[in-house]
């Protein structure tokens, strides 16, 4: 590979690092005892997720008329928080997928704690398919198979099983994605285990690696066609989920637009949520000559193009439901924003297109508390945008004597929580027994893009001594 | 009956280095066993002479697959099982199923093709590695070479090794266990 | 260590395009032909003589919505194709524009070695945007329905409810002033993109980098809205009452493609002539990817949109695809799935290896093979609106594109003079130089 880098591109790895520093600095934290803070946090997360079990467990028991669903609006908060989550669960593959296609190298230090959330923000999401079921073991009926009473089978013509091919297909992948990149870092903690259950672990998990020529090689190969075939696959993801809607003739949901406008919403959520996390890995573990100022800020920038996009995506509706001469796409518009649920609309409109616009602001795309504050506000933002594709479409029927309001009962906002126990749970496991920085893939950049090899080119005139192939 | 091999065991610091090292220690006739990097060094795998992959060729047939599997599976139960009247559709409407078909061959290919990887290199849960040089996944670069394989003596090629910018050369014994 | 130093100098890497006067007057005879051939198509069609796919004689009196207005059908024809390929070439000329904006903003390194051919795209837009301004002033009540007579008068028999109700956007000033101001817009922030691209050249330094970098932000925020509402007016709107959200990035993902396939095709047509020497296989591997995976994303926006309207069936959205089903006699059939088999089955297979995208002969076969699919796009999106039963393919499209082609090249060509075709100062250069996947 070549090394040589341009003098205007900043680097990516500060401090000075060398390469057995990024071995120490990621496996300390994967080999030392729980810190104190790490121990309060989840256990935290641990009565989160049991509180919010047991509202789980009471909706199966009870059923779901202990939701606040009538007979109007029939979806409310569990497709709302399905949607959030599938949404933010696209960061991660997006990250390692479509970012190696494009060779952005910053992507090395974040891909792995983000595609680890995608995973846990799609088990997230699976749970609420499950819980709107309503009977749970039955979900099995998903599956094409000849059943007792014929062979009928499931019907290949709808969304909603797409949609479980699309999930369960995105889940599996990306899995598969995610323990391939871990293989070489496992071998690295295997090889420096001191303890028995450690190097049994470890070994176990990292299936023989020893990192020798060819299997690189072929690894290699294998993670840029998995990123091949990743990228549509994050795109049809959260196409498909906005096939659900758009596929039907509801005045507000058949839009032809959904499936590229979710994706980037999905995006934009997504990497709000790894924002988010890493801000908060990279200060509890000191990894801040990894996750630099120059990572958050082009996060911080992919935020902006995606909340742009999706704005742009919201006033291409708005004019074309006003334009279509469709009285019932303009009712829906026109409801959305000054209908009993403006709040919402305008909560939207605000977290969503309004406040990333902050993001053009240097300063304000650097700094860390601003980054993490537009963060959450970008998630608020982005539940209000399915909750106002949902609720908003659903609860003006056609028959102005079905016209219903939506109020969640403390079931619906117990499930809700509980996604949030088991996402926090799954993540701090993670954060404690794996790397969250893939440690080869960050060695490899190091040449390029670090401090330490300042292979840089001086702009306009030559300096042909400091190039190094 | 298990043998022993001998091996020299140099160890770089850089790679770049050990690069330009396989390279040289290649070109003065002494057959390199195996080289053993903490990450993928761009360029290694032609100056140790491997052949291009053909992991990709496997990739395509494992989606030609799915995609196959799943054109069958809607044809059969859509359009052949038990036909139904969905939305004054055709029965096999095409359309309607290439999401499906999409997701499938999508999985197939991911998991036909990393299975195939793990396969053809020997990765398992449960397999011990030969392991040279335990820092091979930290920080160093490390060429292993066979010494019965080799014509030169030891002496040789460890001069070789240490020209080349090794900061180490070790003697490992790997007992492999005959076939 | 250094395995070879390499010593580079942007003075080295100037290189000065030499437009000859054989390829001028090559391209000149390639318009003048391109003339002649569309008004003899014209004349034989006007005499009921038919060289090539013609129908009009079969559906004759099966009219654009049941309206019959001012030109005879061979005329309108001719209107329609300078309008469908004013259309293309401006759209193919600004996504150089949109593309060099790109790389600017994604920091892309390998791409400043062949940035300023796509640069130069922009140069031919007053010529495609002032055809379309005229073609608007002479032809308008020809080319948009919404334009015919009386369709927004109470009191007409033409009265159309429907179209009326779309007056507060789709009227005379207002479009008048987008169509403009797009044009405007684009060239005028290319213009400035341009200087400072030649000024880097003169003086050096990073601050021109930083310079076109912010100014790119500027363009791709006017591109954002604009590449959509232009595709609505100058598209959408010809087929009145139909309408589709998605209808603005599907236009824009089949303009993109179709300029990426034409950089491509000018990379390696300079390269044979023996310009740009440091564009190796990798630089066109890199092309060669873009042009795989945006012909699977323009699929991939096309299906979308064509799916929601198939599976919610509803009849004022279904009627687009109808017509170009079966309207008119099927006579749409045919460019409809030419333009899916090449613009997404044959990119698809043909760029698939990574051996075809790094040899010349099959990047050069994948790029024309794209053009010819997306200018069938272009075919299917406008004629059945335009012309409805008068379409065919004959001279006129053959003369029509041909014309266009040649003028394009020719002031590209002409624009790729004005600076050397390596920015040399580039400060991304080297990493191009050195560029190797």
């Amino acid at each position: 590979m070549s090394h040589v880098s341009a003098v205007v591109r900043p680097p990516l790895v500060t401090g000075g690092k060398s390469y057995h520093d990024i071995t120490e600095d990621v496996c300390r934290q994967v080999e030392g005892k729980p810190t104190a803070s790490w121990k309060i946090v989840f256990g935290i997360s641990s009565v989160v997720l049991f509180l919010g079990t047991c509202s789980v467990f009471w909706t199966w028991w009870d059923g779901l008329g202990n939701w606040g669903l009538n007979k109007t609006v029939g979806w409310a908060w569990d497709i709302t928080n399905f949607v959030w989550w599938v949404g933010i669960g696209h960061a991660g593959t997006l990250i390692s997928a479509i970012l190696l296609l494009f060779r952005q190298k910053w992507r090395t230090s974040v891909n792995r704690a983000a595609e680890a959330m995608t995973i846990f923000a799609v088990i997230c999401a699976a749970s609420f398919i499950l819980m709107h079921a309503g009977r749970a073991w039955l979900a099995y009926w998903c599956i094409p198979f000849p059943n007792t009473f014929g062979s009928l089978w499931v019907n290949f013509n709808s969304p909603l099983i797409w949609d479980v091919f699309a999930i369960s297909t995105y889940f599996s992948v990306s899995c598969l994605f995610w323990y391939c990149g871990l293989i070489p870092d496992l071998a690295t903690i295997r090889d420096r285990a001191k303890s028995k259950v450690s190097k049994f672990i470890y070994g176990l998990l990292s299936m023989g690696w020893n990192g020798n020529t060819k299997t690189w090689f072929r690894y290699e190969y294998v993670s840029l066609i998995l990123a091949g075939i990743s990228t549509p696959l994050v795109l049809s993801v959260h196409t498909i989920v906005s096939f659900d809607f758009a596929t039907s003739v509801i005045p507000g949901w058949h839009t032809t637009i959904f499936p590229p406008y979710f994706v980037a919403g999905a995006i934009f959520s997504g990497f709000a949520m790894v924002n988010n996390l890493l801000l908060i890995v990279r200060w509890t573990f000191k990894l801040q000559d990894y996750i630099t100022i120059e990572h958050i800020e082009t996060m911080n920038k992919i935020i902006t193009v995606t909340g742009s996009i999706v704005g742009i995506a919201y006033i291409t509706e708005f004019f074309i439901a006003a334009y279509s001469g469709v009285e019932y796409e303009q009712y829906a518009f026109i409801n959305r924003a000054f209908g009993p649920y403006w709040w919402a609309y305008w909560a939207m409109m605000t977290c969503n297109v309004v406040t990333p616009q902050l993001f053009w602001i240097q300063s304000i795309r650097r700094s860390i508390m601003w980054t993490f504050a537009l963060s959450v506000v970008v998630n608020i933002g982005m539940w209000f945008e399915r909750f106002v594709i949902i609720v908003t479409s659903l609860h003006r029927d056609y028959i102005p004597s079905s016209w219903a309001m939506f109020s969640p009962t403390i079931i619906d906002i117990g499930d809700y929580v509980f996604t949030f126990g088991l996402f926090f749970f799954l993540f701090l496991l993670f954060a404690k027994y794996l790397p969250v920085i893939n440690m080869a893939e960050v060695k490899a950049v190091m040449k390029s893009s670090s401090e330490r090899f300042p292979y840089k080119v001086k702009p306009g005139k030559s300096t042909g001594e400091k190039v190094t192939e | 009956m298990d043998t022993n091999k001998r091996f020299l065991v140099g160890v770089y610091d850089d790679d770049d280095e050990v690069l330009a090292a396989v390279k040289s220690v290649r070109a003065s006739g002494i057959k390199v066993h195996d080289v053993y990097t903490p990450f993928p060094v761009h360029g290694l795998d032609k100056a140790i002479g491997h052949p291009r992959t053909r992991i990709p060729v496997a990739a395509f047939m494992f989606g030609a697959l799915g995609l196959t599997c799943m054109f069958l599976l809607t044809l059969y139960t859509m359009a052949l099982d038990w036909p139904m009247n969905i939305g004054g559709k055709d029965f096999y409407a095409l359309p309607d199923f290439i999401p499906v078909m999409f997701e499938f061959t999508v999985l197939f290919t991911a998991f036909g093709m990393v299975f195939t990887f793990f396969i053809s290199n020997g990765l398992w849960w449960g397999v011990k590695p030969v392991i040279f040089d335990l820092r091979a996944t930290d920080d160093k670069f490390v060429v292993a070479i066979d010494t019965g394989a080799n014509r030169k003596t030891e002496a040789e090629i460890e001069k070789a090794l240490r020209d080349t910018g090794a900061t180490e050369v070790n003697i490992k014994e790997v007992v492999e266990e005959a076939a | 260590m250094a395995e070879h130093n390499h010593h580079f100098d942007p003075a080295e890497m100037e290189e000065w395009y030499d437009f000859t006067s054989s390829s001028k007057r090559k391209l000149i005879i390639g318009m003048l032909a391109g003339l002649a051939i569309l008004l003899i198509g014209a004349f034989m069609v006007s005499k009921g003589i038919g060289i090539g796919i013609e129908h009009a004689h079969e559906h004759a009196g099966h009219g654009h919505e049941g309206h019959e207005h001012g030109l005879p059908g061979w005329a309108k024809r001719v209107v329609a194709n300078l309008w469908m390929n004013a259309e293309f070439f401006t759209g193919i000329s600004v996504i150089g524009m949109f593309f060099v904006c790109i790389q600017y903003l994604s920091w892309a390194g390998w791409s400043s070695i062949l940035k300023r051919v796509p640069e130069a795209f922009p140069a031919f837009l007053p010529i495609s945007g002032g055809i379309l301004i005229i073609l608007y002033f002479a032809f308008g009540q020809e080319l948009f329905h919404w334009r015919h007579e009386g369709v927004m008068d109470p009191e007409s028999e033409h009265y159309d409810a429907i179209i009326a109700g779309k007056s507060w956007y789709l009227n005379n000033a207002f479009f008048i002033v987008r169509t403009v101001l797009y044009i405007g817009l684009w060239y005028g922030l290319w213009v400035v993109l341009r200087n400072l691209s030649k000024q880097e050249d003169a003086v050096g330094g990073t601050e021109w980098w930083y310079k076109m970098k912010n100014l790119a932000r500027v363009f791709i925020l006017v591109f954002a809205v604009t590449s959509s509402t232009s595709a609505w007016d100058w598209a959408m709107s010809i087929d009145t009452h139909w309408f589709s959200t998605m209808f603005g990035w599907y236009h824009f993902a089949s303009w993109h493609v179709t300029g990426l396939a034409v950089t491509t095709l000018a990379v390696i047509s300079l390269k044979e002539k023996g310009y740009l020497r440091w564009v190796n296989e990798n630089h066109l591997h890199d092309l060669g990817k873009f042009m795989f995976a945006f012909s699977i994303f323009w699929t991939y926006v096309w299906f979308a949109q064509f799916l929601l309207i198939y599976y919610a069936n509803m009849p004022e959205e279904t009627i687009y695809f109808r017509e170009r089903f079966s309207g008119y006699g099927g006579i749409y059939k045919a460019p409809f799935f030419i333009n899916l088999l090449l613009g997404f089955l044959f990119p698809f297979l043909w760029f698939m290896t990574r051996d075809a995208k790094r040899n010349q002969t099959f990047l050069k076969v994948g790029a024309s093979v794209i053009i010819i699919g997306h200018y069938f796009d272009f075919y299917q999106m406008m004629m059945p609106g335009l012309v409805g039963a008068n379409a065919g393919f004959g001279l006129i499209e053959w003369g029509t594109t041909l014309f266009f082609a040649s003028a394009f090249i020719y002031v590209i060509s002409a624009q790729l003079t004005k600076a050397s075709i390596v920015a040399k100062n580039h400060p991304m250069l080297e990493e191009a130089v050195h560029h190797d996947i």
